[in-house]
């Protein structure tokens, strides 16, 4: 019976590092400038075709393929960065709405033309189980929480020490004062948007051993599921969101495990709504900041 | 548009105005169409009347409240399932169905709203996005009563009976009449609120919400008012969808709907009535116009959404209100340039 | 931009979007036009894209051998994004723009429901290749629309097959894991309908949402369940994403998949080849099958579209499209009523065996009876696909 517990945890833990890579790109960008990217996933979408690319037209090494998948992915968000997002400081909620799933659409459907509708198979990385007792966990799943622990680490020295993450804390706290004294806030938001979007693509191109098949709308799941996790983190907070993935995980590991997977997908939902009843500012905030 | 040899604005004569006889004309133009236009197109306009309803809802709210709602689409599926259940279980008519379908997303829109209106901004979006994913979770694993994903196909055109009279739309051009004469209603209803004293305090509201609180304005109160009114108006939409389309099917959880009725009230212009109405026949167009090149028709719709938001911010209402005028015979110093 | 400029700008687009309404797609007129319907954009494009080039294909195949009698065909695509609504002004467009002959479509089981009344009103012909809902055909032929086909197997009769061949194999605890859709609830609801008769039983039931990757949470309650084989009626893309989380969860090699969900096809046996050994499945095409049409049909595919390896819809489109050309090569017109006629007492000699219609216009063809073994797929049987009408 703990072992069956415990396991449950690890599967949750494991989905859990995949949600938290995506989501903090999502939660930063949208500290910095007040709006939801309903594009996203397509970030992700984008990383992990960039990889699949690769590997398949050139036979690219897998750790060689995160990379361009990673550097392709933050290339077009560059592009879409300086014409779009960079417009979208201080607009009204609706207008990003829209406006990103004009991206989203643009994006998705581009890269089902360019590369064909139909599913694709992704057979590179490191899909081998290693057994602890009897808990398997494939060798990618194992290299996924690593590396999430890495980012996190990372993204923590970054907001705290360098110059530009210490920009970005300041313009999600108050774009204007930042402009008053001098910060470039189009800038903060464009390298945040690049980051954030990195991030997304990086977390694509980790998990597409494990999840095998590669098509153009892939990215909208991926959006659904952040989503309840930025706000339950807190939107803006980079720890709460870490902690908001691993509950969101383990909640959803233990649902499909006792009641049904079918009922997985209104598990982050209902945690918000549940979340936001009892504390409307997120889990780690005593006010509300949007 | 501009005319050069109009005289200069100051004096500003009222010449003809000339609104009344354009309305006659447009509300002639909307009954005959049906008799030059061809299926394709009846059916392109049904479609457009059938998204008006729950846009006219959302309008309530962003336009007129200052809240960005996305559960509309939930309420729009579950007017469309009130109607489809009660079709298929009690045989009862359209207009019965109609009634029950907004009756049922009011009573639904209640114990939502009240704890979603405590929250604001960005939290309150999350929250509604939520009540369509978990409502169209419930459409897939109630099967005893949605069928699940099985659907409920099949569902009657729309009938109407009186007395031993009865008459049913079965073609396009029928359901034409009967969705224009429901948008119509639905447009009126709508009128009658935003002009009415209450609709006044909304706009209050979203234009300052602690200041009417101050000036005596139970904000919040009036916040859930338009929240299940607007739910209403999608309930209305769901019961004429799926009268219509004959299907209802978690599919209309998706968030092409939801998208939907976010460009028909943006694109038109939040807070105008005439600008929603123009905005589902452009919608409309534009989806449909996009068909000619499949492949590129969603990227060219993404697209269009970009050049929606950055270039036309306040959607077509201005250019809407402006021409207005001119056929008023009043002309404003802009736009003689 | 100048608010002059911007204005001109405006009225030109809605001017081209209005007069682009009214545009038909260019024909010539002797040509047979095809509408078909199937997603092409969103997250179900991945199987709407076979659709089309499975179709594409067989129309190029028709038109080099010199079309029907002379008359090309010529395929009108249209998107329904997998979404009722789409799929009807789709239709709607095809119908009364595009004035095609007939219409193939669509996949998702809703949009075919919505497509039919349509069809039926506008008096032309609708040939489903892909959508499983028993519905379709129980209001088809006799059950009231006239104009609509399907060449497709319903879930009822793989249901009760599958089932029969497990227990005959010893097993009769099934875990299901099937996709929460119309097809894997379908197939679930009629095994269901033949437990008791056979003495077996469902341990568990789980529902995956399409695009659903993953499956961990579940297949560990599996293993700690008393399930002996595990019952997938499943998407061809998400087969190997469970195979390999078998694996991983230690469960590969120990119970087996039965059910559907294109266990045979090459890459889904490399993806996890220790889990998907001795799996069982019903499939009315597979990749792999040893006869001389289907052979070349997967031999042409992969070389005209860089080397994919083609899905069920893909065979199944490029099927249909073969068997609406004969239908119209015998009825010797375009007329729907005459090929109606013609599809009704066809027999369609398809590379899978013989195809008829029951006069619920259901096709009724082979199913075959496959099992993986030492990594090859190896046809076991085959069973004769017959519904039996009754009150649902």
């Amino acid at each position: 019976m703990m072992t069956i517990f415990l396991e449950q945890i690890l599967n949750g833990i494991s989905t859990g590092a995949v949600y938290a890579i995506v989501a903090v790109g999502m939660t930063m960008i949208f500290g910095v400038l007040r709006a939801i990217n309903f594009a996203h996933g397509e970030y992700y979408m984008l990383g992990t075709f960039g990889g699949w690319f690769v590997i398949s037209t050139i036979g690219l090494p897998y750790p060689a393929a995160v990379i361009v998948g990673v550097v392709v992915t933050m290339a077009i968000a560059y592009v879409i960065g300086r014409f779009v997002m960079q417009r979208m400081i201080g607009m009204p909620e609706e207008g990003s709405v829209v406006a990103t799933l004009g991206i989203a659409l643009i994006l998705q459907n581009t890269v089902i033309l360019v590369f064909g509708g139909g599913y694709k198979f992704f057979s590179a990385g490191y899909i081998e189980p290693v057994f602890f007792g009897d808990i398997g966990i494939a060798q990618q799943r194992l290299l996924i929480i690593a590396l999430c622990i890495a980012v996190f680490v990372g993204l923590e020295l970054l907001v705290t020490y360098s110059r530009m993450g210490k920009a970005m804390r300041a313009v999600s706290q108050n774009v204007e004062a930042c402009a008053v004294v001098g910060i470039d806030v189009r800038t903060v938001v464009l390298s945040t948007f690049v980051l954030g979007t990195g991030l997304a693509a990086f977390s694509g191109i980790l998990t597409a051993p494990v999840n095998v098949s590669v098509y153009g709308g892939m990215g909208e799941i991926i959006t659904f599921k952040t989503l309840p996790i930025i706000v339950m983190g807190g939107l803006g907070n980079v720890r709460g969101t870490l902690v908001a993935a691993m509950i969101l995980g383990i909640a959803e590991s233990f649902v499909a495990g006792n009641f049904g997977l079918q009922y997985r997908d209104s598990v982050g939902f209902v945690t918000l709504i549940l979340m936001l009843l009892w504390r409307p500012h997120g889990l780690f905030s005593a006010r509300a900041r949007f | 548009m501009t005319d050069s040899s109009s005289i200069p604005a100051d004096t500003r004569p009222q010449t003809r105005d000339l609104r009344t006889p354009v309305s006659i004309l447009l509300f002639l133009l909307a009954l005959c169409s049906p008799l030059f236009l061809g299926t394709y197109a009846v059916h392109a306009l049904v479609i457009a009347m059938i998204f008006l309803l729950p846009a006219h809802g959302l309008n309530l709210l962003v336009g007129y409240t200052g809240m960005l709602s996305l559960a509309q689409a939930a309420f729009f599926g579950i007017g469309a399932y009130c109607a489809a259940l009660m079709a298929t279980h009690f045989d009862t008519s359209f207009p019965v169905n109609l009634l029950a379908a907004v009756v049922l997303a009011m009573a639904v829109a209640v114990p939502l709203g009240i704890p979603a209106l405590q929250l604001r901004a960005t939290s309150f979006v999350m929250c509604t996005l939520g009540f369509v994913i978990i409502t169209q979770a419930i459409a897939k694993n109630w099967i005893s009563v949605t069928r699940g994903d099985m659907g409920l196909s099949g569902l009657p055109k729309p009938t109407f009976s009186l007395g031993g009279l009865s008459w049913t739309a079965s073609t396009a051009q029928q359901s034409y009449y009967v969705a224009l004469g429901l948008a119509a209603l639905a447009t009126f209803v709508f009128w009658l609120i935003v002009r009415s004293p209450a609709g006044r305090n909304l706009i209050a509201i979203r234009e300052n919400e602690t200041l009417a609180e101050s000036l005596g304005v139970p904000t919040w109160r009036y916040r859930l008012a338009a929240f299940v009114l607007a739910a209403g108006f999608a309930g209305a939409g769901g019961a004429l969808y799926a009268h219509y389309i004959s299907v209802a099917s978690p599919l209309m959880f998706q968030t092409l709907y939801t998208t939907t009725m976010l460009i028909i009230v943006l694109g038109g212009g939040s807070g105008s009535i005439s600008g929603v109405v123009i905005g589902s026949i452009l919608f409309v167009a534009l989806s449909e116009g996009l068909r000619i090149a499949p492949e590129l028709r969603m990227i060219a719709y993404g697209a269009c959404l970009l050049l929606l938001v950055f270039r036309f911010p306040q959607g077509f209402a201005p250019y809407l209100s402006k021409l207005w005028d001119r056929i008023g015979g009043q002309t404003r110093k802009e736009g003689s340039a | 931009m100048t608010v002059k400029t911007e204005r001109a700008i405006l009225r030109a687009g809605t001017l081209a979007l209005f007069s682009v309404l009214a545009l038909p797609n260019l024909v010539k007129a002797q040509d047979i036009v095809v509408g078909l319907v199937s997603p092409n954009s969103g997250a179900n494009a991945r199987y709407g894209a076979f659709a089309q080039r499975g179709a594409a294909m067989a129309a190029e195949e028709i038109n080099v051998g010199g079309g029907i009698d002379g008359r090309m065909i010529k395929i009108i695509p249209a998107d329904s994004i997998c979404t009722p609504v789409e799929g009807v002004s789709a239709t709607q467009r095809l119908i009364s723009q595009d004035e095609v002959d007939f219409i193939i479509g669509d996949i998702c089981s809703s949009v075919t429901l919505a497509m039919q009344p349509l069809v039926e009103d506008a008096g032309k012909l609708l040939v489903n290749a892909a959508s499983s809902n028993p519905e379709i055909t129980y209001k088809a032929g006799v059950g009231g629309y006239q104009h609509s086909f399907r060449n497709y197997p319903t879930d009822e009769i793989r249901a009760k097959a599958v089932a029969e061949y497990a227990v005959e194999k010893g097993y009769s605890k099934f875990a299901v894991l099937s996709v929460d859709s119309d097809y894997g609830r379908g197939a679930i609801t009629y095994t269901r309908k033949y437990l008791d008769e056979l003495g077996a039983e469902f341990v568990s039931e789980d529902y995956y949402k399409e695009g659903e990757v993953d499956f961990r949470s579940v297949l560990t309650k599996i293993r700690n369940s008393e399930a002996d084989s595990i019952m997938v009626y499943g998407l061809a893309d998400t087969t190997p994403i469970i195979a390999r989380q078998m694996i991983e969860t230690g469960l590969a090699g120990k119970l087996p998949l039965l059910g559907n969900g294109e266990f045979s096809a090459e890459a889904t046996i490399q993806a996890a080849p220790k889990a998907m050994e001795g799996a069982i499945e019903a499939a009315a095409w597979l990749p792999g099958y040893d006869s001389e049409g289907s052979m070349a049909f997967v031999a042409d595919y992969k070389a005209k579209y860089d080397g994919e390896e083609p899905n069920n819809h893909a065979y199944g489109h490029w099927e249909t499209m073969h068997m609406l050309a004969e239908a119209v090569d015998a009825a010797d017109s375009t007329d729907a009523e005459a090929v109606i006629a013609a599809l009704q007492g066809i027999q369609f000699a398809s590379p899978m065996g013989t195809i008829t219609f029951d006069d619920h216009h259901q096709a009724i063809r082979p199913l075959l009876m496959l099992e993986i073994r030492e990594g090859e797929p190896v046809i076991t049987g085959s069973v004769a696909g017959e519904v039996t009408y009754s009150e649902q």
